[in-house]
């Protein structure tokens, strides 16, 4: 795994990242399969099972990494892109299939 | 103003795609790609899908030009914001620039979505300007720059990934296929 921008949150990112992945690689293919029905359970029972587990770890990491990215005045330039583009929705992209 | 695109198949499925992109750090290709970090995290309990933001620190060397007219140096940040949609199996990534957005705006979208045989269709586009408050040779030199950096770049990403994505689940999805 990658390291975080500031050593002293490497280690918390490292676990953190191993959570969400484990998390992750159990979450997806089932809420690929879910049905229009089932969807909303699965999506709020699997919410609440990523905050039981990495919730804690990842409170600490992003505390950490908060403060790094304060401390190498990228805060900033963070706080400009995202007042230029939220990025609160998805983008639209043209799909291979639409475009051709 | 510069565009990119490029558009391929990745020869695996849709999920394992995925998966893989969380895995493609650190790499042998990219080795420009020192640190990643996750600023945000949400996981949407109504509709499953998940956005993530992170911040991507680089490390390449810039001709000395750039560094005497914009101060950059040789680490530069890049701001990424995806979604996974596995209702509508939609992957989408937008990164943007932070070093030098002052100068120049470096603005890329990539999908991922099923594409047949099991395979994911990938297409990547980026849109590259200088801001206008310079000399327009300057602005040109900039921007030529930055694309080819660019087209370089998407290059060594695409056999990064193509590298992680095989040894992820080469075995795997060969074995599944014999059982098949």
């Amino acid at each position: 795994m990658a390291h975080s921008l500031a050593e002293e949150c490497t280690p918390m990112k490292r676990e953190y990242d191993a959570c969400f992945n484990a998390w992750f690689e159990g979450y997806l293919e089932p809420a690929v399969a879910a049905t229009p029905e089932t969807r909303r359970q699965y999506s709020t029972a699997k919410a609440a099972e990523y905050e039981r587990n990495c919730g804690k770890i990842w409170a600490q990491y992003k505390e950490c990494v908060q403060k790094a990215v304060k401390n190498k005045g990228l805060d900033v330039l963070l706080d400009q892109a995202r007042a230029e583009n939220p990025l609160k929705e998805p983008p639209s992209i043209p799909s291979p299939d639409k475009a051709s | 103003m510069h565009y990119f695109s490029q558009l391929f198949n990745y020869e695996h499925p849709w999920s394992h795609v995925v998966i893989g992109m969380w895995h493609k750090y650190p790499n042998p290709h990219c080795t420009h790609v020192v640190t990643i970090d996750t600023l945000d995290r949400t996981v949407d309990p109504r509709t499953g899908v998940i956005r993530t933001e992170r911040l991507m620190g680089c490390k390449q060397k810039a001709p000395i030009w750039i560094v005497k007219l914009f101060g950059g140096s040789e680490n530069a940040f890049v701001r990424e914001i995806s979604f996974i949609n596995p209702a509508t199996q939609e992957a989408t990534i937008t990164s943007v620039n932070l070093s030098l957005s002052q100068f120049a705006t470096c603005y890329e979208n990539i999908r991922y979505s099923p594409a047949p045989d099991g395979h994911t269709a990938f297409i990547q586009t980026a849109e590259i300007q200088a801001r206008m408050s310079m000399w327009r040779s300057t602005a040109d030199r900039l921007e030529n720059w930055l694309v080819q950096r660019f087209e370089h770049n998407a290059q060594l990403g695409k056999m990064a990934f193509t590298d992680v994505l095989r040894s992820m689940w080469e075995a795997k999805e060969q074995h599944a296929h014999s059982c098949s």
